[in-house]
This record gives structure tokens, C-alpha cells and sequence, in this order.
């Protein structure tokens, strides 16, 4: 086998529980680390050289500067991959591009905002060629070791694009519906096993919505079911502000 | 009648376990497709006809059709003419003579050649699906007796897409084989005709009843190319065509090739044109 | 016929009894409404007055998850998943799912019969349940009442204070053989009333569905549904699948396994290079419902959807395929010619 691969694991605006995540990979983590080079990550070491086979970039873009850094990870990384939901689809972060961006700064940073240069919180992909989503708020350990795995093998990882009703009906989930909350299920992206809507929760939409999501058919399920659909839509807003933006435009 | 009472017994079998052949020989054809001359344990033979093809999967990357390229008129080994666009397409390209892949098959239903005998074959190639076709050109060339002229047309989007070089040179000089080729948009270096596949079709030399005709190319040429064959004056009777889906198990059982209640991975991938008909997904 | 009587109270010592002999796999409660089969460890879990279960007893012969072969990556070497036979007894089990299992039955024997499922076919016991329809099922529209026996070896009918025990096969009789029962003298079970009807018979049907190819209810269909799959997720009669790799962590082995598919999932028809041949919602529709009620049924002379409801019950977005069905019914009869 050849030199082992290069990681390096890299954030920007976001909480940095995914990459607390991939540090608690307790059984696995030597298994990991026997199969790579981790050259960079901030959270865990502190020494930085070149060029990486493959760079873990969570979190989203939202000052200038973040643009100039990804764009140079770019340049020296031969495989990109976004990990969690702010990296892969702008998250949480993305709900301030619901508004006006100087009102924002001024909120925050008061009369000193001149000092802190922003941006509309931006996913990877919208700045640079994204190789691989790795989704989730956090993102999920077991879907983290696939994609793992694969890029060990050199290979392109699957992406679930399918509903999370899938696997609530797999798992033979009562419908949270049913239970008469909303649950954004239905649009959004499954392959996290249905965890939230498995415990009695809704689903939160972290993973994103659907390729080519019908939100008119669920602003009618919202209304048959006696729910409100300016609450779903709020939402839908927490991690899903950016691709909404876009889909208004 | 009831269900049970349609069933005829037979003995239950593992239809998804993979014969291990080996590769004996990686080809670039242009810049992303590539001959794999495969050969089966002890150099068995396929067993298969023009136009079928076979399930080929690297363990831990997955498993995927391709339609075999050779004719079965030459035996010891297959091909395979692959491009790479997918998982299990980029791992393959990373093989060497000598590895290991999973083969099963031959799956479907290819060209009844029997039919085609004494008859002029007319081969209408658009792409890749030169590659399936290639091994019906190869059976008739090999079992040249049998069959009338044959006629090739084959199409490409450029001219550095274009397969098979060695053997396009070949047929342009057998005077057996009535070889036109086009591309849709030449290179500066591009001699030959350019122009889309159908173009092709007007200028041809038929003798109407004594012609058959195979169609095999991107979805979109089909209804192209079956307008032109039949301003020609082909009957519906003598036209077949390949068709592409996403043939996963090969064996009629995951649903994903179906094509209204057709099986291609069952009933095709070539079909005769007229039994095409009844499928309004088809073309 | 030898009919017996067991009284609810005894229901516990039934399950009792057929534990002793075989493993039992029966309805028990699940979450606050909802029932789903699963294996017995406590005979009083046992529920056989429910609606439907999410997931019929398709998931113990074709599994949402299903192994395949398990490879080493090493060598190269593989070897095949075993597959044994569920051997059990499938208890409390309503007429339409077991009329679902001789469909999947015909569609893993037919043509290349397969180990897979047929193997975990085997040393299955049957004993079946009536049920009063609620207002999804309409099982009686495609020729499966709730009492009926066909493919049980017992069958227990509901009556005042308990069930009628059929004893229909040989088999049956000697899975019940050691249990006294008394006789039944009860009067006859009531045959259930349908809230919910197709309204054509089965045998015109087909005629219906061809017609039916260009309607505009796929379209009408699809601006309500937002493509989930639920509908096929839920289905006994839906079989597809996809074939999935799975890479342990240290990369020398793994699986092949098939997991449930579905052709209302986008990428259902995709092919490599990214050609989506079933790109529309209201295409995906037509494809759901034809299968069920003509493509198979062209075949067989049998419709492949069983009536259960579950498709209906269970699509958050209300698409109701009776509804869609009836639509082309009354299509039909106002504009017969309208076929493709």
C-alpha cells in the first residue's frame, strides 16, 4: 500500500461539536489513525505543514477572511469534505441571511461593527468544489467512518438523498405527525437513521432538504394536519436559511 | 388461476454471488473509456450472445452492468468497454492485470442472431453504444458466410470521443463492411464527416426486406434514429434496439430497470421494435 | 368443518402452548397507537385485535437489511451470508398480508428462484386473525375478505367473547394438537364491513389502467406528494431493492447487503452518469399504481396491491391510492376511449 493519506481537519463559524464528535470515536479512533496521517487539526494538535490527500472542513464561511482560507485549503487538498450541517448547507449561521446583513452587524457588534468585517454565512460548496457531504447537526459518528472508510479506499462515498420518512417507516416510528407536531421529515434528508423523531422528537431538518423538494405538498400536509405553516417554515429556517434564500430568488 | 398453482417448482438458487475472474488486460479506448479483456476461472466460456451483458463488482466498492464488447465467436476471454463515471468505474481504472473482479452474468436478452442470418445487418452505433454493438459487428465478421452486408453507422460527439480505432480502420477498409462515422462537433484535426448520427442514415445503400437493423446509443437518439430508419422504408419488423437502465441485480428482482412491466435486465436490453411499442417509457 | 372455540382468556395459553413448539413472531404494542410484529418473549404482549401492523410480515423473509455474501478484502475470498429458515409460528397475521406473501412468493420464484428469500420461507406456521376494516382498508375490493383461511393452517375468527378456531391444514392441526379447545357454538363470524371500496372489479381493472396512462390524476397526484417513499416502504407487496457495501473500519472485510428500495425515491432509475429515466413525481405515481394494478396483474390475473391501506394510512400527504384508482374508474366510464 502506498503512503498513507494526509488529513487535516479544519473549522470556521460553527460550534466545533462535529469535530468533538470525531474525537469521540473512542473504539475506532486508533483504528483511524492506522490508516492516515493526521498533519493538521487545530482541536486535538498544533502544528501545520503542506498539502493534504484529504481535509475535513467544518463550519460555514462568513467573513473575508474565511473566504481567502477555504480557497487556499482548496488549493492543497485533493479531496474536500464538508462536515455537518454549517459546512454543507450554511446551518445556523445561515438564519442571519434571512436578513439585512448591516443590520445584523449592528446587532451584535453595536457601534464597534466597523471592526468585524461579515458575510451572509455561506456553505463550502457556494465558494469552492466540495468533493463530499458528510451531514448532520452534529454530524453523525456512524456516517462519519463510512465516509472515512471510503476515502481510505479511495473511493467516492454514497450520499442518502432519500426522505428521513424512510427510516421512520423502517423503523416502524409512530408518525410524529401523528403525534401532532411537525416534523420536517418529510423534506428533508434522511440518513440519520430518523434519530430525533426515534426518541419523541421532530425532526429538526439538520440534514438539509431533499434534491428537488416539494414544499408545497408539505405546506398542504402542515395544513391537513392543523399545524402551522409559518412555524414549520421557521424551522425550516434554523438550518436551511441559505438553500431557502436561494430557492426564493 | 391461482398464484401458487403459476408457480413451477425449481430448486432455489444464490443468484448474487459473483464467479472471481481475473483481468487480463486494460486498453484505453480515448480518454475516459477503457477495454478490460477479462478472463473466467480456467478460461471458461461466457457463453453469451451480441448485446448482453454482465454484472461486474469490486468487493467494498459495489457492483454495476456493462455490456460486453467481444463476440462470442472468440473465446478464452471477454470484454468490456467501460467509461468511467461512477464509483465502481474510477476503482476499476485503478486495476492491473492480474486482479481480481466479481463477474455475474452473461444477463437479458441480447440479439437473437439467428434471426439476423442471411440478412444485410445494419448497425446503428451512437457513443458508447459502439461497445455492446462492437460484438455483434465482430460475430458477423467472423461468421461472414452467414449474413448479407454490413453496414455500420456510428456517431460520437467528437472526434476524441471516438472507440476502437485499429478496428474502425479495419472495417473502413474491408469491402465487406459499409462503415460511416460522424461526430457532432470535430476537433481542427478532424478530416471526417461532422454532423449527428441521423445525417448519416438518408445517404445509405439499403436493399428494404432484406435489412435488419440494431440501434444502440444514448437515450436521447432513439426516436431520432428510428424516424430516419423508417423515412427510409424499414419496416418496424426489422429494427431492434438496446436500451439502458439501471440493471442492479440482473436477475428480475430489484425493480430498478423496469421499463412499465418490462424487465431489461429480463426482456432486453435489445428488444424488437415492435414489442417496444406497448412500452410507453421505452423511448 | 371442526370449528373450536377459544375464549380471550385463554389467548395467553395458546401463545404459551405455540411457544413450546416453535418460535413465535406476533402483534404486540409499540409506541402509544401503533402495533408491530415482533418476536414473543411474553405471551400476554400478544395483541390480535389491531388495525394493521407498519410493516408486514415481508420483513422476516426479505429483511430491510439483508446480507448477501461477506467479503475479505485481503484475498479477495468471499462467502456467501447464511440464510436460514424463519421456522415459526407467524401468529395473529390478517387475510391480506398473507395473500401479500404468496405475490412476493410468485416474484422470488418466478423465472430465477431465489435462495434468499425462499429458504427463509421455510418451517413458517401460519395462523391467521380476522379484523374489522377501519377506514383504510379495502381488501375486499381485490377478492381477500377478513375471514379469509386461504394459506393459514389456523384461522382464528373473531366472535362474542373470543375466537372460532379453524383448523385449515394438516399442520395446523398438529401445531394445536395437546391445546383443548371446546367446540365453537357461536353462529358465524361477521365477514367485516369496508369503508372504503374500488369501484370496478378486479377483472376489468386492468382495461381501467391502461386507459389510464396519460390521465391527469398522476399530475394532481404529484403536486400533494413530496416523494418520501412511503409509501413503497410500507408496502408487503413491494420487493425492490438496492445493493449496498459495507467497509469495516480497519478496511480488510465487509458486506454486501441489499436494503429496501423504492420507486418513488429519485434515484430509483438512475444511472450512472446521472440519467434519471422516472424524473417526475407524477411519473413515479403512475409507475407505484400500475404496478400494482397492472403490470403484475397482466401477468398473473391477480392485482399485486393486497388492500391492506397501509400506502394510504401512512402517507403523511393523504394520497389515497382507492381514491386514485376510482378516479380512473369514473375517467373511464365518462371518456372509454381515451386509451394510449
Amino acid at each position: 500500500m502506498a503512503a498513507k493519506p494526509r488529513v487535516a481537519i479544519f473549522d470556521f463559524t460553527g460550534c466545533e461539536g462535529c469535530e468533538l464528535n470525531q474525537l469521540n470515536f473512542e473504539n475506532q479512533l486508533l483504528d483511524m489513525l492506522g490508516h492516515v496521517d493526521i498533519v493538521e487539526w487545530r482541536e486535538a494538535m498544533d502544528d501545520r505543514p503542506g498539502e493534504y490527500d484529504i481535509a475535513f472542513v467544518e463550519g460555514s464561511l462568513s467573513t473575508p477572511d474565511c473566504i481567502k482560507r477555504i480557497n487556499e485549503i482548496r488549493r492543497r487538498a485533493k479531496v474536500l469534505v464538508a462536515v455537518g450541517a454549517c459546512a454543507v448547507q450554511g446551518g445556523i449561521n445561515s438564519m442571519k441571511n434571512t436578513r439585512p446583513i448591516e443590520e445584523v452587524r449592528e446587532e451584535v457588534y453595536g457601534k464597534d461593527k466597523y471592526l468585524f468585517p461579515t458575510l451572509p454565512a455561506l456553505p463550502l460548496s457556494s465558494v469552492v468544489k466540495v468533493d463530499v457531504n458528510v451531514r448532520g447537526c452534529p454530524m453523525t459518528q456512524i456516517e462519519f467512518l463510512k465516509v472515512f472508510t471510503a476515502l481510505v479506499m479511495g473511493k467516492q462515498p454514497v450520499e442518502p438523498t432519500s426522505a428521513v420518512c424512510v427510516e421512520c417507516k423502517l423503523k416502524e416510528n409512530e408518525c410524529v405527525y401523528e403525534r401532532g407536531m411537525i416534523c420536517l421529515g418529510p423534506v428533508t434528508r434522511g440518513g440519520c437513521d430518523a434519530q430525533c423523531p426515534s426518541v419523541g422528537q421532530y425532526c429538526t431538518g439538520c440534514r438539509g432538504l431533499v434534491p428537488e423538494p416539494n414544499l408545497k405538498a408539505m405546506e398542504d400536509i402542515l395544513v391537513t394536519h392543523g399545524l402551522s405553516v409559518n412555524e414549520a417554515w421557521k424551522r425550516l429556517h434554523l438550518y436551511n436559511s441559505h438553500e431557502l434564500e436561494g430557492l426564493k430568488s | 388461476m391461482k398464484l401458487n398453482e403459476l408457480i413451477q417448482p425449481q430448486e432455489p438458487r444464490d443468484l448474487y454471488l459473483p464467479t472471481m475472474a481475473t483481468l487480463r488486460d486494460i486498453k484505453p479506448l480515448n480518454a475516459l473509456e477503457t477495454l478490460y479483456t477479462v478472463e473466467l476461472p480456467g478460461g471458461a466460456d461466457l457463453g453469451h450472445q451480441p448485446g448482453q451483458f454482465v454484472e461486474v463488482s469490486l468487493f467494498g466498492v459495489g457492483e454495476a452492468p456493462f455490456s460486453i464488447s467481444s463476440s462470442p465467436t472468440r473465446k478464452g476471454t471477454f470484454e468490456l468497454g467501460i467509461r468511467k463515471v461512477g464509483l465502481l468505474t474510477e476503482k476499476l481504472a485503478a486495476l492491473k492485470p492480474g486482479d481480481k473482479l466479481g463477474i455475474r452474468g452473461p444477463f437479458g436478452h441480447g440479439i437473437d442472431v439467428e434471426r439476423f442470418k442471411g440478412k444485410d445487418v445494419l448497425v446503428v452505433a451512437g457513443g458508447i453504444g459502439l461497445v455492446p454493438m462492437r460484438s455483434l459487428i465482430n460475430f458477423v465478421l467472423d461468421r461472414r458466410d452467414d449474413f448479407g452486408r454490413l453496414i455500420i453507422c456510428y456517431g460520437s460527439r467528437s472526434d476524441e470521443e471516438l472507440l476502437f480505432t485499429e478496428e474502425r480502420e479495419a472495417w473502413k477498409k474491408d469491402p465487406g463492411v459499409d462503415f460511416h462515422v460522424t461526430v457532432d462537433r470535430g476537433s481542427p484535426a478532424w478530416a471526417g464527416r461532422t454532423g449527428v448520427i441521423t445525417t448519416l442514415i438518408p445517404g445509405l445503400e439499403l436493399e428494404l426486406g432484406k435489412t435488419v437493423c440494431c440501434v444502440c446509443g444514448p437515450p436521447v437518439m432513439y426516436r431520432f434514429v428510428l424516424l430516419a430508419l423508417k423515412s427510409r422504408g424499414l419496416s418496424d419488423e426489422s429494427i431492434y434496439m438496446s436500451l439502458e437502465r439501471r440493471m442492479k441485480c440482473g436477475v428480475g428482482k430489484c425493480g430498478h430497470c423496469q421499463i412499465n412491466h418490462s424487465y431489461v435486465c429480463q426482456d432486453g436490453p435489445v428488444y424488437h421494435y415492435p414489442d417496444l411499442k406497448s412500452l410507453e417509457e421505452a423511448l | 368443518m371442526d370449528l373450536k372455540f377459544l375464549a380471550s382468556d385463554r389467548v395467553e395459553a395458546l401463545v404459551s402452548h405455540l411457544m413450546h413448539q416453535k418460535a413465535v413472531y406476533a402483534p404486540q404494542r409499540m409506541g402509544r397507537h401503533s402495533v408491530a410484529l415482533d418476536k414473543v418473549t411474553n405471551p400476554a404482549a400478544v395483541v390480535l385485535d389491531y388495525s394493521r401492523t407498519m410493516q408486514s410480515v415481508k420483513k422476516y423473509f426479505q429483511p430491510p437489511r439483508d446480507e448477501l455474501l461477506k467479503f475479505d478484502l485481503t484475498d479477495q475470498s468471499f462467502a456467501a451470508a447464511t440464510v436460514e429458515p424463519l421456522d415459526a409460528v407467524l401468529l395473529g397475521i390478517h387475510s391480506y398480508d398473507r395473500a401479500a406473501i404468496d405475490r412476493l412468493d410468485y416474484n422470488f420464484s418466478q423465472g430465477q428462484p431465489e435462495k434468499n428469500y425462499l429458504k427463509r420461507r421455510e418451517g413458517v406456521i401460519w395462523v391467521g386473525v380476522s379484523y374489522e376494516p377501519d377506514e383504510f382498508h379495502f381488501s375486499g375490493s381485490v377478492g381477500i375478505g377478513p375471514l379469509e383461511t386461504e394459506g393459514f393452517d389456523v384461522f382464528l375468527s373473531r366472535v362474542g367473547g373470543g375466537y372460532q378456531v379453524e383448523t385449515v391444514t394438516e399442520k395446523g392441526g398438529e401445531i394445536l394438537a395437546g391445546f383443548d379447545l371446546p367446540q365453537a357454538e357461536q353462529g358465524k363470524p361477521s365477514p367485516g364491513h369496508f369503508h372504503q371500496h374500488i369501484f370496478l372489479p378486479q377483472a376489468r381493472l386492468n382495461e381501467v389502467m391502461a386507459a389510464s396512462y396519460s390521465s391527469p390524476v398522476w399530475e394532481e397526484t404529484a403536486q400533494k406528494c413530496v416523494g418520501c417513499g412511503s409509501c413503497n416502504i410500507v408496502c408487503p407487496t413491494c420487493y425492490c431493492f438496492n445493493v449496498e457495501e459495507n467497509v469495516d473500519i480497519k478496511v480488510t472485510g465487509g458486506t454486501r447487503e441489499r436494503i429496501w428500495d423504492g420507486c418513488m425515491l429519485r434515484e430509483f432509475t438512475e444511472v450512472a452518469g446521472g440519467e434519471v429515466f422516472r424524473g417526475g413525481l407524477a411519473e413515479r405515481q403512475r409507475h407505484r399504481v400500475l404496478r400494482k394494478f397492472k403490470y403484475l396483474s397482466d401477468r398473473t390475473g391477480h392485482p399485486w396491491c393486497v388492500g391492506c391501506g397501509r400506502c394510504t394510512a401512512y402517507c403523511t400527504a393523504g394520497i389515497s391510492i382507492v381514491s386514485i384508482v376510482n378516479r380512473c374508474v369514473s375517467d373511464f366510464e365518462k371518456h372509454p376511449t381515451t386509451a394510449v
